[in-house]
């Protein structure tokens, strides 16, 4: 249930589904119900056409006119499904039996009193149903003996049964082509309805993309609000961030100067106790630097806009020579063009600065850095960038704790410890990957998956 | 040599004044921003030290406005935050190097000596001599818009070189520039560079841009086509 068409599509299809089929049943019912009474309508007319033909004859039988108005030929005819016959109140005296049920047993039931009538379904003998009329009469005769006689006519009910089926039959396929219509009608409904729910989220996706910065207008009533306030959401998140990083500067700025004169200030000291404070401003400002560098990292916001790498890495690399003017090294940088990173300046020129620098601290003369766009992982995954170094890598046994979290600022790592620590927190950040590989160069490669496109 | 500190806090102003008097500089100081577009632009300044949190103007916009007006000094980075970020924007805007503070004073002399013997500072964004055209923003070379990939010596060796086109250089005066404090060095070594550096710039031997000098050195014998 976690569509919201699929919601209101079953919420309309159960109660409809409910609706006809108890109109269904009730017309079926009532059909039912009016077939029956002209079954038996149709019956009494039988019965009293039998009555009106019927004639004694000499042996005390009856015999009805052959041909008189209102009785059905039928009859006459053997196995034809209406059958009658007449019986007087002794047992096993029945005058009459028509000729259609000639080479048939039915069970027409007992005589009844003058005056009453009955229905009641039964079976012949070949299993076929019937509905059995029955009426009692009192006869005078000539004689003017009173004789009590029970005419019964029975017929089958096969032509009932096949108007009833009949009837089914098109009052569910009416229905069945109804529903199916008005759910196609609905789903049409519910697809316009909800195509701004759609939007919606089409543009949410492309904000977490990185493809817009924020959501567009023109939102029907209902969901403009929340549009608005997803825009407000977006642009405070990216504000407060800003302002956030301006006052850490700030902070940063105002430990780090005093710092810098005490530190000034005790390098005219020769005395022991100056070297052991010199030591401790160093241990501060050690810490300083990278609690303020870990609170600054932003980490992955909705609608940052995607920077092209290349030039940011033109750039650090211009600035990793400047740094290491003393060593003679080559650093090569390739960029698939136009590649770009998903996310803040800060935090992608921090990762990359971080392991440049560790390349080419640890390098003997070679630095590479790649970058290309995988376009098959997933987009926080999507830009591929490997920076390695012909340096004497990181041992396998080493390269679990260089990445350990909190590895705190005091603690001198060797190698490529704190920067890496930093690195891995930043990539989290962004759900993206970091691992550590031996580069062909001989030396460590550093491989990470960020977002890109 | 005269160098321009422009440093918003009195504490480390006033030990870089001291510091950079007792090794020979004669000191400008100003504590923000304007102070120091003022100092920068009427003074002849050799060398400037620029704080990049500063009042009224940031380090930043100083250095981009002094660029803009055509001063050509060196000029190197003080900055609190230890940032690639800031490091980038910085030599993007304009300057040459940077120090994080808090610093050893032998630190920001070093990288003072480096940027001073570098001369010539940031008069170029780009040398084009011929078809070879040096970025010294980028730190990237080109030949017949072809890029070269250079290592660090490389490199500077030929800045070096096309700084001073037509000039005679010296394998002492290289040696010098190329390892600083290090000239103890064997001055073999640069003649280890020369050759890797003609087979990376002229694999076919045709553009022959160093010339070579018996018993004295080399000389850039391609003349400056561009200088802007």
């Amino acid at each position: 249930m976690h569509s919201l068409s699929r919601r209101l599509l079953l919420s309309l299809f159960v109660p409809l589904v409910v609706f006809f089929g108890v109109t269904m049943v009730v017309l079926d019912a009532s059909f039912r119900d009016v077939a029956q009474r002209s079954l038996r309508d149709s019956l009494d007319a039988q019965i009293v056409a039998l009555i009106a033909a019927a004639e004694q004859q000499p042996d005390g039988s009856f015999e009805p006119a052959a041909v008189s108005p209102g009785l059905e030929t039928r009859l006459s005819t053997p196995g034809s499904g209406l059958y009658a016959q007449i019986q007087s109140t002794e047992p096993g005296d029945v005058p009459w039996r028509s000729n259609s049920a000639a080479g048939t047993f039915i069970d027409f039931g007992p005589p009844i009193a003058a005056g009453e009538r009955r229905y009641f379904p039964a079976r012949a003998q070949d299993g076929s149903e019937l509905e059995i009329a029955s009426r009692g009469i009192s006869f005078e005769d000539e004689k003017h003996v009173r004789r009590n006689l029970t005419f019964s006519v029975a017929s089958t009910l096969a032509r009932y049964n096949e108007q009833l089926w009949r009837f089914r039959r098109e009052l569910f396929g009416g229905f069945f082509v109804l529903t199916l219509v008005l759910l196609a009608t609905l789903g049409f409904v519910v697809r316009w309805v909800l195509s701004p729910v759609r939007r919606l989220e089409k543009e949410i996706n492309a904000v977490e993309e990185g493809t817009r910065e924020s959501l567009g207008g023109g939102y029907p009533r209902e969901l403009s609000g929340v549009a608005t306030n997803l825009n407000t959401l977006l642009i405070g998140e990216r504000n407060r961030l800003e302002r956030y990083r301006d006052s850490l500067g700030n902070l940063a700025h105002g430990l780090k100067t005093p710092l810098a004169v005490m530190r000034s200030t005790i390098e005219g000291l020769a005395s022991e106790k100056a070297r052991v404070i010199a030591g401790e401003v160093d241990r501060m400002n050690a810490i300083v630097e990278h609690q303020l560098k870990r609170a600054a990292s932003g980490g992955a916001l909705l609608g940052q806009a995607p920077l092209e790498i290349e030039p940011l890495l033109v750039d650090l690399r211009a600035a990793m020579m400047q740094v290491y003017m003393r060593k003679d090294l080559s650093i090569t940088v390739s960029v698939q063009p136009s590649a770009q990173f998903v996310g803040d300046r800060g935090d992608i020129t921090e990762l990359l600065g971080n392991l440049m620098d560790n390349a080419c601290k640890w390098c003997k003369e070679r630095v590479k850095v790649d970058v290309t766009l995988d376009p098959v992982a997933e987009p926080k995954q999507r830009l591929r960038i490997d920076i390695e170094d012909d340096g004497p890598g990181i041992s396998e046994g080493d390269r679990a704790r260089v990445l350990e979290r909190g590895v705190r600022a005091d603690e001198k790592v060797p190698g490529h410890g704190l920067g890496l620590a930093m690195v891995r927190e930043t990539v989290d950040l962004y759900g993206g990957r970091l691992a550590i590989e031996k580069s062909t160069l001989g030396g460590a490669r550093i491989s990470l998956s960020l977002p890109g496109r | 040599m005269r160098i321009l500190v422009v440093e918003d806090e009195a504490g480390i102003r006033e030990s870089l004044r001291e510091d950079l008097a007792r090794v020979g500089f004669n000191v400008d100081l100003a504590a923000d921003g304007e102070e120091g577009l003022h100092a920068g632009t009427q003074y002849p300044v050799d060398i400037a030290i620029i704080d990049l949190g500063l009042p009224k103007m940031s380090g930043l916009e100083l250095i981009r406005r002094l660029r803009e007006k055509s001063k050509t000094f060196p000029i190197l980075i003080l900055t609190a935050r230890d940032r690639w970020q800031d490091k980038v924007e910085g030599l993007e805007a304009g300057a040459d190097d940077y120090v994080a503070k808090p610093f050893h004073f032998e630190e920001v002399h070093a990288r003072l000596q480096a940027l001073l013997r570098r001369s010539g500072g940031w008069a170029t964004a780009e040398l084009v001599c011929g078809p070879i055209a040096l970025d010294t923003r980028r730190q990237t070379v080109r030949v017949n818009d072809k890029a070269v990939d250079l290592t660090t010596y490389e490199y500077r060796l030929l800045e070096h070189f096309m700084l001073r086109a037509g000039q005679v250089l010296t394998r002492t005066e290289l040696s010098e520039r190329m390892y600083e404090e290090d000239v103890e060095r064997e001055s073999n070594n640069i003649d280890v560079f020369m050759t890797r550096l003609r087979r990376k710039l002229d694999p076919k031997d045709e553009l022959k841009p160093f010339e070579t000098i018996r018993g004295r050195g080399w000389r850039f014998a391609i003349p400056r086509t561009k200088a802007e």
